[in-house]
């Protein structure tokens, strides 16, 4: 006999996702992930000035508020063929690169370690011992038994006093959860650490874009002047400021993160065996060492592996007709007539709900069952995110991919095969920040160079004017987001925006199926997962978290009860 | 609590929510409104958008914020309300699109012992829109009488800080909102 687990909401993440599995023999046999709320971004965008897209799509989204303003302004900028100057490549680069370390860490402890750390279980830590470990994983200061004691008299009073949900509400003392209760207070330490350190390092958005959230872009450069004795500038004392961040950033990855990553991974080995799926993997790149428009140099390269065979990296051409297609079999769409998949230039956005009424107890996933369509890369369904970038560096032959992956392997004491799994993607986004946390100091340091050698040129307005542009226009710009390959693709006519499309990470990962059946990366992740308990699903939490979920891009949310369900029905 | 130097961030007008999808940017409509006119020195206005945990370092500049954010409540499109949570448990249930967000922010400074004083004016909205920046006439009209009265309230009680020698508590502001 089989169930049907619906877990709906998805907790602890960005947007709404609803996912329907099959139960048999307490492993999973089928799987179903469904967006279940519209997005509709491309028509607002329709008919205004390209020169302010940025402005409406970095609203998509709290979490990453900057990825998307960013692939914005390099679709305009590709389109109209503007060379933005080499400080604005640099800065654009700091920027990301904040982001990217902010939110790895933050999706790391607030979203994604309480599906391996039990909170409650820490309450019984000795902290003579978690000292004692904390000490041998890392030189990070604050390791005294006596601060690791405080910290859980703290953590008593706040599970006791019931108010915090995140202390509250998570499936305590549940068999899969596997760590000594000194490990877990060492997390749960650090998750109260990083929520400190996370709000300095946002102040770098604030520095160079103005003001956070939702920093200011620009086509043709950075909005931002440099002006070391300037006052109101970016001047010396701002950047000196950036340059502490950044290093603070690389101290918290470097002697937090990951020696937390190794200290918890060796306990859900395990998990190196589970939630592979698809095998195939996409990415875009980004951080351009000789900026954007020259991708050999770029720090992410590009490329697509198929099939896990991490000896052939495929090239990607993001303006090709036939690579990259958006289907709508199974969304709640509608194409013209004889369209099936269509490139991002052509895509359509036109809404059609076929579902059923809410509430509703199941979708009907024999129908139409998701918001999100379903893009596909020469018909192949595809995984982005960290775990795709890493193997992609790491096939590529890149030196630095090479380090922080085979180090990790060993020390993990596991074969390269475990790369494709839940661990593997949870380890690649750590193993990423080391090298991004790096990459960013890189940028900064050259960015400083620039300026103390008078280059302070941060914007390109020669083609800024409408005036100067052709009657009609298309451009593709991509970024590697947090969660994976992000691209914009923009058709501009008589100076106004025609048509644009993105096609986002989350898009990719968490899609329905396809019109010949197959799953997109979630879906294919899920399967033969092991569920121990129906009614306390945290083992596809940990699949589903490990992609770092943001449904808010994928599709606009709200979220119309707001109560998490996880519901069981026997089928 | 007295009301500081004139110098320092004391009160933040802070509105949220996702300006593509209608009504649930109508906090973010108020900023804007609220932007454009002179307020007291010490009171800032901030467009947070679906600002999430970027915003956490900002919530502990102020003593006070005043969050402006829609929400579905059932009641009817436009309605007003005042709220003091003081546990992120106590916001409305169906706050927005931003689910890391408001609730995460608060619980964290909650956590970490830095919550200021929060006053949440919630503006009740019927439906969300996709695919429109723009309000309903309703929640169009509310968005102007919030602007309207937090600006008066806010110059009425910086006058009663500074002039009156008995200052109030902090607990007695914009209890005449309502």
């Amino acid at each position: 006999m089989s169930q049907r687990i619906v877990v709906d909401p998805i907790t602890r993440i960005e947007g709404h996702l609803r996912v329907e599995a099959d139960i048999q023999n307490g492993k999973i046999t089928d799987a179903f992930s469904s967006g279940t709320m519209v997005r509709g971004i491309e028509k607002i965008l329709r008919g205004r000035d390209p020169r302010d897209a940025w402005a409406f799509v970095g609203r998509v989204c709290g979490v990453c508020t900057t990825v998307h303003s960013l692939a914005s302004v390099r679709a305009v900028e590709d389109a109209l063929d503007i060379v933005i100057p080499p400080n604005a490549e640099l800065v654009r680069n700091i920027m990301f690169g904040t982001q990217y370390i902010h939110d790895h860490v933050v999706h790391f402890y607030h979203l994604h370690a309480l599906d391996w750390v039990d909170v409650v279980s820490a309450l019984k830590a000795d902290p003579k011992k978690a000292s004692e470990i904390a000490q041998s994983i890392s030189n990070w200061p604050k390791s005294s038994p006596g601060y690791f004691s405080d910290l859980q008299k703290r953590l008593g009073s706040f599970v006791e006093s019931g108010q915090l949900g995140i202390f509250a509400n998570g499936y305590w003392g549940h068999p899969a959860y596997k760590l000594p209760p000194e490990v877990n207070l060492i997390a749960v330490a650090h998750y109260l650490e990083a929520l400190e350190w996370q709000k300095e390092i946002v102040k770098v958005h604030t520095i160079f874009g103005g003001k956070n959230p939702h920093p200011n872009y620009l086509v043709g450069g950075m909005a931002c002047s440099i002006g070391l004795d300037d006052v109101s500038a970016i001047n010396a004392e701002r950047l000196a400021y950036v340059g502490q961040l950044l290093e603070d950033a690389k101290e918290f990855v470097n002697q937090v993160y990951i020696p937390d990553l190794l200290a918890i991974a060796p306990y859900y080995l395990d998990w190196g065996g589970i939630g592979g799926g698809l095998g195939n993997y996409l990415v875009y790149g980004d951080l351009g060492a000789n900026g954007y428009r020259d991708p050999s140099a770029y720090k992410f390269p590009a490329g697509a592996i198929l099939n896990k065979d991490l000896s052939k990296v495929h090239e990607v051409d993001m303006r090709a007709d036939a690579e990259i297609q958006e289907f709508i079999d199974n969304s709640w769409y509608e194409y013209p007539a004889d369209a099936k998949g269509l490139h991002p230039w052509k895509g359509e956005t036109d809404i059609k709900y076929t579902g059923p009424k809410p509430p509703f107890e199941h979708l009907d996933t024999k129908q139409k069952y998701s918001y999100l369509k379903t893009p596909r890369w020469k018909g192949n369904a595809m995984e982005v995110g960290p775990l795709a970038r890493v193997l992609v560096g790491y096939a590529s032959g890149r030196e630095d991919f090479k380090a922080v992956v085979d180090s990790t392997l060993q020390k993990l004491n596991v074969p390269a095969a475990a790369l494709f799994s839940t661990l593997g993607r949870t380890a690649a986004r750590g193993l990423e920040s080391i090298l991004v946390a790096d990459w960013t100091l890189e940028f900064y340091n050259q960015l400083i160079s620039n300026i103390r050698n008078g280059d302070t040129r941060m914007a390109n307005m020669d083609k800024f004017d409408p005036a100067k542009w052709p009657a009609k226009a298309q451009g593709v710009g991509h970024t590697e987001a947090p969660r994976g390959a992000l691209g914009h693709w923009i058709v501009i006519e008589d100076q106004k925006i025609a048509n644009y499309q993105l096609v986002v990470p989350t898009t990719w990962n968490a899609s329905p199926r396809d019109g010949e059946g197959k799953q997109s990366a979630y879906e294919s992740a899920l399967m033969n997962t092991p569920v121990a308990k129906d009614q306390e699903p945290l083992e596809i939490l940990r699949t589903i978290h490990s992609f770092d979920p943001c449904l808010a891009c994928a599709v606009h949310l709200y979220d119309e009860e707001g109560k998490q369900v996880s519901r069981v029905k026997v089928l | 609590m007295v009301f500081p130097e004139c110098d320092t961030n004391y009160v933040l007008v802070l509105g949220v929510g996702n300006y593509l999808m209608g009504d649930e940017g109508a906090g973010v409509h108020v900023a804007q409104r609220l932007g454009e006119r002179d307020l007291p020195l010490g009171v800032e206005v901030l467009d947070g958008g679906t600002g999430g945990f970027h915003l956490m370092g900002i919530f502990e500049q102020y003593e006070v914020i005043i969050l402006v954010d829609a929400t579905i409540d059932g009641e009817p499109a436009g309605a007003i309300r005042l709220l003091e949570p003081r546990f992120a448990s106590d916001f409305p249930r169906s706050m927005s699109t931003h689910d890391i967000g408001l609730r995460d922010v608060v619980e964290a400074l909650q956590i970490t012992g830095r919550l200021p004083k929060i006053y949440l004016i919630t503006v009740s909205a019927e439906e969300l829109e996709p695919m429109t920046i723009k309000l309903s006439p309703a929640v169009q009209h509310s968005v102007g009488q919030i602007a309207d009265k937090l600006h008066t309230l806010l110059w009425d009680w910086w006058r009663e800080r500074n002039l009156a020698s008995s200052a109030g508590e902090t607990e007695d502001f914009l209890h005449t909102f309502a």
